[in-house]
């Protein structure tokens, strides 16, 4: 009896004593980031135009709405009890489908009354439901069902078929035509309040509530206040998930609320957190999110006729599963990688998809005169030959005169890639070799330099954009 | 017998008796006040007056009464009198108060509403709260198939009185039928979740199958073996699930989505090479299906669908053998608890994928049979029973964590659910109407047996 206690004590050590190894290393990032990078890389290769100031644009737009859900999914999955909110997709249209009848109505104008409104019902839906999860004590994912056949119902009582008018304000911003759009000030603000979120120890019980319920109560968690508060932030997350989707069709649509359950769980799952609770955060959530939104952008770019949705559903089933299977994978992982850093893990891959951008945008312009069906075949969504569709993402053309001035006008960007990923190793050894256990410098630097970067060749681009007469945004 | 006697004549403290009275005797006022606005006859209203209070009375008095503990009294001084009884019955009251406000809320608004059925409905609900909140105790062990059998036909008695042809055979025919498809649905969800895992994948493949097995039938394949091959494969893709999410069990609600969306893209992907007409199929259904499955079948010359008898044949082959094989025992034992039974040579894994294997294979079946009623191939056509065979389950009183229910109580849950949706739609409402009212009912008729014990009695 005695070693069995002494067992669980070294094992209670051991695992107390693991996570200082790594820092903050969470290494369920490592299948959202991999995916996260051969996504886009395909994506850049089958369709150069993503990478303009219009195709980010309306990637922002379209992609916004499901972030926000799956973050607003995240902070009651992290409440833990499986709490899988199955109403949120519902929760949105429920917003999406009042806001437009009240602005049909002439109730709602001002932009700060509809922004409050959206996150008033989303917190106040949430708050009940958390009420009900607390006083009646019945399994979560019961009310949630719940939730999802009443909203869902009511929704086309409110509004029987897609319809309606957003407010003109809001309406431009679905446009797209810009990166810097309201849109993604939403997104950006509520990412940051996320992770200041994280810095307080309300969330510190709240990971300890979803982790182990018992042990947080008797440890004097007030869970209670910490499961309603879980709530009411997922509540506000909603809300912004409904105005941005609102943006987006700029009109209201009472039957979306299945597909976005669907796609925020499965963006959830696909970004590393645990269904079971305790474990998620905003950057797996926001991988897992855009990760689907590649899915779906890539499977566009090829052509497969009538059957197209039918492929993009077997594709999306079938990289759920098995990037579910990969993170079996992980305690292997974990085992002989000790120090995997995932920060030093997107920085390299980040430098390698720079890599692969810079070739799609810049070779493929220069090759567009020469080789212009090809190109008009990915504006048109007509059928690519087999020969190009193997050959032609990794084809490498001739050095010509053209070629090799770009070759060293692109010297620079390799040069100070190559140097940023031995700055990241350097730091990361740094870091990991001092006492002090803490990557939050080091990230800053490597990620304010990318953003610097990132800007610095989207403006080279914009710049070049007009020469080139192949970009065209292709259609979605 | 002497406790019986003490049961029955429970004694009610002061506020309470006085907050029963009011309680009814407002309710009465209400009652006399609608029936002189709608000029009903005079006779009628007094009895229903008379009715009301009486059984608001009685069924006050009988509910609060168990709440009464019987126990030393209490030190003096501590908690005021009204305090206490608001502490003692106050989920009853809430109940009450809520069915109250809710009928009060319909009579007001809907023309016509208060009439003397619906009066009677009315008592009926509150007989269904008292008597589950009374005999309901005896039934340790089922208390959930009892207040379903207790809310089934306290509905089947609303409906039949409020709805012209409720109870007429061709209805109670349709409501069986569906009832059946719903019911062979929910075999698989049922099993899974007495394992701790759940099946999403179910409503893809019916419309695989449902799509597949016309397919199959169009190119020229027998029929008795379009259909063998059908349910083979919706076993093989069963099997799959089982070996998917065995290592993912926490996540099998994800894998089995994952699974679910494959099979139904692939299928689609399958049955358009080579037409025109993408994710359409044409072809003649066998008359011995369409006879299987539609409304007109007859079984050995009787005037019923042999898809009823099918299922009550199922339903008794489950319930039999789960309570009675050794293969039911196992299933339970590895719910409850998997590490005692993996102590006692239980395979785990042998008994998942079986469960993922049995829910695929009566999803075909449901699809094929889904085929016999409509006559066409449609992939959407399981669609619906996404969370339908969930909330059958769910409704019966098997638990989503394992170990507890069975098939039964599924067959109970269907039932209800399958009434429930044939009165809503009898008193006239649209789908999404019901689908809201489905949602709200949901909660309560679970949280009537299946809440959680609090977290301080789980330590």
């Amino acid at each position: 009896m005695s070693d069995v206690t002494a067992n669980i004590a070294i094992g209670a050590e051991t695992k107390a004593a693991e996570p200082a190894h790594g820092g903050r290393a969470n290494p369920f990032l490592l299948v959202p980031i991999t995916l996260f990078f051969l996504l886009l890389g395909l994506a850049v290769l089958r369709s150069p135009s993503l990478m303009t100031s219009n195709g980010i644009g309306s990637a922002i737009i379209v992609a916004t709405p499901l972030v926000l859900a799956t973050y607003a999914l995240m902070a009651s999955v992290i409440a833990g009890r499986g709490t899988v909110d199955l109403s949120v997709g519902p929760l949105i249209g429920f917003v999406n489908v009042t806001l437009i009848q009240l602005h049909g109505a002439g109730i709602l104008e001002n932009p700060f009354a509809v922004f409050g409104y959206a996150i008033a019902v989303g917190a106040l839906y949430q708050f009940l439901f958390a009420l009900v999860v607390i006083y009646v004590r019945v399994q979560p994912i019961i009310v949630s069902l719940s939730g999802y056949l009443a909203l869902s119902g009511i929704n086309l009582v409110i509004l029987p078929r897609p319809g309606g008018l957003a407010p003109q304000w809001m309406s431009e911003w679905g446009l797209g035509t810009t990166i810097f759009s309201p849109v993604l000030l939403i997104l950006v603000l509520a990412t940051i309040g996320w992770l200041l979120f994280t810095q307080t120890a309300f969330f510190t019980h709240l990971r300890l509530m979803g982790s182990d319920e018992r042990a947080a109560y008797t440890s004097g968690v007030p869970i209670y206040i910490v499961r309603i508060g879980a709530h009411l932030i997922s509540g506000c997350f909603a809300g912004l998930a409904a105005i941005t989707f609102t943006a987006l069709i700029s009109s209201g649509d009472p039957s979306q609320g299945t597909t976005y359950t669907l796609i925020a769980v499965t963006a959830l799952v696909l970004g590393g957190a645990s269904l079971a609770g305790g474990r998620g955060g905003a950057f797996g959530s926001f991988l897992g999110a855009v990760n689907l939104y590649l899915i779906t952008f890539v499977l566009a770019t090829f052509n497969f006729g009538a059957v197209q949705s039918f492929v993009t559903s077997l594709a999306y089933g079938t990289i759920l599963v098995a990037s579910l299977l990969l993170t079996l994978l992980i305690p292997f992982i974990q085992r002989h990688i000790r120090n995997f850093s995932p920060v030093l893990y997107f920085v390299t891959l980040s430098v390698i998809a720079l890599g692969v951008i810079l070739h799609a945008t810049n070779d493929y312009q220069n090759r567009a005169p020469a080789e212009a069906p090809a190109s008009e075949a990915v504006v048109r969504l007509e059928p690519i030959a087999p020969q190009d569709l193997y050959v032609s993402p990794l084809e490498v053309p001739a050095v010509g005169e053209e070629e090799k001035a770009l070759r060293s006008f692109a010297a620079p960007f390799v040069l100070s890639s190559l140097l940023l990923v031995v700055i990241a190793v350097f730091v990361r050894i740094a870091v990991s070799q001092s006492d002090r256990r803490t990557i939050a410098p080091a990230v800053v630097v490597v990620v304010s330099a990318l953003v610097l970067l990132g800007a610095y060749l989207m403006r080279q681009s914009s710049v070049e954009a007009p020469a080139a007469p192949a970009v065209q945004e292709a259609p979605l | 017998m002497s406790m019986i006697m003490q049961t029955q004549t429970p004694k009610l403290g002061l506020p309470a008796t006085i907050i029963g009275l009011a309680a009814g005797i407002i309710l009465t006022a209400i009652g006399v006040i609608f029936g002189f606005i709608q000029g009903l006859s005079v006779q009628v209203i007094i009895l229903s007056a008379i009715a009301t209070l009486a059984a608001f009375t009685w069924g006050w008095r009988f509910v609060l009464g168990q709440f009464v503990s019987e126990g030393p009294p209490l030190a003096e001084g501590e908690i005021s009198e009204a305090r206490k009884a608001w502490l003692q019955f106050r989920p009853a009251i809430y109940g009450l108060i809520i069915i109250l406000l809710a009928f009060l809320a319909l009579s007001l608004t809907i023309e016509g509403f208060f009439n003397v059925w619906n009066v009677i409905s009315l008592l009926i609900l509150l007989g269904i709260i008292v008597l589950t909140r009374t005999l309901g105790r005896q039934f340790q062990e089922n208390r959930s198939a009892f207040i379903g059998i207790m809310v089934l036909s306290g509905l089947f008695s609303i409906g039949a009185m409020n709805i012209d042809g409720f109870a007429s055979s061709i209805n109670i025919k349709s409501m069986l039928l569906f009832a059946s498809f719903l019911g062979i649905a929910s075999v698989g969800q049922t099993l899974v979740a007495l394992l701790g895992g759940l099946d999403l994948s179910i409503p893809f493949i019916i419309g695989a199958a449902n799509v597949g097995l016309l397919y199959l039938i169009g190119l020229g394949v027998p029929p008795w073996l379009a259909v063998i091959i059908v349910l083979v494969i919706g076993i093989l893709l069963g099997v799959i699930n089982g070996f998917l999410s065995y290592r993912l069990q926490g996540q099998a609600l994800i894998v089995t989505l994952g699974t679910g969306f494959a099979i139904s893209g692939g299928v689609q992907i399958l049955t358009s090479i080579g037409t025109a007409y993408s994710g359409n199929v044409f072809g003649q259904v066998p008359p011995w299906l369409s006879n299987l499955a539609a409304m007109n079948g007859s079984t050995f010359g009787l005037p019923f669908p042999p898809v009823i008898a099918i299922w009550a044949a199922l339903a008794l082959i489950l319930i039999l053998g789960m309570r009675y094989t050794l293969y039911g025992r196992y299933l339970y034992a590895l719910g409850v608890n998997r590490t005692s039974a993996k102590r006692v040579m239980i395979s785990e894994l042998a008994y998942w994928v079986m469960m993922y294997a049995i829910s695929g294979f009566f999803a075909a079946m449901t699809g094929s049979l889904l085929l016999g009623w409509s006559g066409g191939g449609f992939i959407g056509v399981g669609d619906q029973y996404l969370f339908l065979t969930l909330a059958a389950v769910v409704v019966g009183g098997t638990s989503l964590l394992g170990g507890q229910g069975g098939y039964g109580f599924t067959v109970i849950g269907v039932l209800v659910l399958q009434v429930l949706s044939s009165f809503l739609i009898g008193i006239g409402l649209d789908f999404e109407w019901q689908q809201f009212i489905f949602g709200l009912l949901i909660l309560p008729m679970v949280a009537l047996y299946a809440r959680s014990p609090h977290i301080r009695t789980q330590i």
